[in-house]
């Protein structure tokens, strides 16, 4: 999840929360100058600084949200079909990740390697002290490799159609951000 | 006893207030805007740690910098450990992607950073568990930049993002805009 979507769904909360608050009436009695006075300065400012207060409120509830519990996320491209097809909307869990929790088969949210900002979707096929095989399809001479320390190796289930540790090595695990424990398919 | 059961769930309620207000806002701050964070070890002396284990610096880890992930060869960065992902390490970078670096120490004498990924080191060579170990490092593992040494006072100073110039890349591909030649 990026930090401008989480700007954008703090936004839309606070405004809701903006708008029911300013349905409720307010009674005031007095002089019109000093109810005048009373609604430009108290009014705006004090609505403005408790827009901003709640806009950080739900910014920062959000993103704890997203980093240290999970968050819904879509998945495209092909490399995990026929499990995960294109467009699917997925749940994603964090906790695992954090308490080291993540097992041989599981599928995971990592980072991209060649691409910080983007993300990939895959599954763990070994641990770290695992041996792999770790040849291309296209190659002849089969060749296997140890997993090292601090590192998973990561394949897609479409095997024809993925780039995968087979062709960017293994991943370290400070890359995944989340395993993916539900699907629903969209498509 | 109606009286003093509202003065608990007031009490309570202005706490459940508190919590879920300052909570994910702290834990937000240390985690997208700037931490601190003492450093360990003689791997980055003497820029950092000269006086070895008597006194270890603190060190300002600066997160808004890499939101984007944008650094800057010579500065002094914390990573996610290639090797052991619940510890943090603290290097400088060296080389960015496309460059080519003479390394010390590693299997191969040249090596061309690959897309995606930099080349830090620790300014104690030899004593230093650096890419010259574990090779060039994706940028997805980048923690902070670290900026200032906080503690000891005396050490109070800015972190001058320097690259040793025996350590330059012998060729890069992205010009940075301070030094390079």
């Amino acid at each position: 999840m990026s930090f401008m979507k989480l700007k954008a769904i703090s936004i839309l909360l606070t405004v809701i929360n903006f708008i029911n608050n300013n349905n409720k009436k307010s009674g005031d009695q007095g002089p019109w100058w000093q109810s005048l006075h009373r609604t430009m300065l108290r009014g705006i400012l004090g609505k403005t600084f408790r827009l901003v207060g709640y806009t950080i409120q739900y910014a920062c509830i959000a993103h704890c949200a997203f980093e240290y519990v999970g968050g819904v996320v879509m998945c495209s491209g092909p490399s995990m079909e026929p499990t995960i097809q294109n467009s699917d909307i997925v749940c994603a869990e964090n906790l695992s990740r954090h308490f080291y929790g993540i097992q041989r088969g599981d599928i995971v949210i990592a980072k991209s390697p060649s691409d910080p900002k983007s993300n990939i979707c895959k599954r763990v096929i070994g641990l770290e002290g695992d041996k792999i095989l770790t040849s291309r399809p296209s190659d002849f001479f089969k060749s296997h490799n140890y997993v090292p320390t601090g590192h998973v190796w990561l394949e897609g289930d479409n095997l024809q159609n993925s780039t995968d540790s087979r062709y960017y090595g293994p991943v370290p695990y400070g890359l995944i951000r989340g395993r993916i424990f539900f699907k629903k398919s969209c498509s | 006893m109606a009286q003093s059961q509202g003065w608990v769930t007031r009490y309570f309620k202005a706490f459940c207030k508190g919590f879920f207000v300052a909570v994910p806002v702290a834990v937000t701050f240390l985690d997208r805007v700037a931490c601190v964070a003492r450093v360990e070890g003689a791997s980055m002396q003497p820029s950092l740690n000269p006086g070895g284990s008597q006194s270890s610096d603190v060190v300002l880890l600066n997160h808004w910098k890499v939101r984007k992930f944008e650094v800057q060869r010579g500065d002094i960065v914390s990573l996610v450990s290639p090797k052991n992902p619940e510890q943090k390490i603290i290097k400088r970078v060296i080389a960015l992607e496309g460059d080519i670096v003479k390394t010390i120490g590693h299997k191969n004498r040249y090596v061309k950073v690959p897309r995606g990924h930099i080349w830090v080191e620790g300014d104690h060579h030899g004593h230093s568990f650096d890419s010259n170990s574990f090779g060039p490092v994706s940028l997805g593992l980048l923690h902070a930049h670290a900026t200032h040494i906080l503690w000891p006072p005396e050490r109070w100073q800015k972190l001058e993002s320097v690259l040793p110039p025996e350590r330059l890349p012998v060729q890069s591909e992205k010009e940075s805009l301070h030094g390079s030649p």
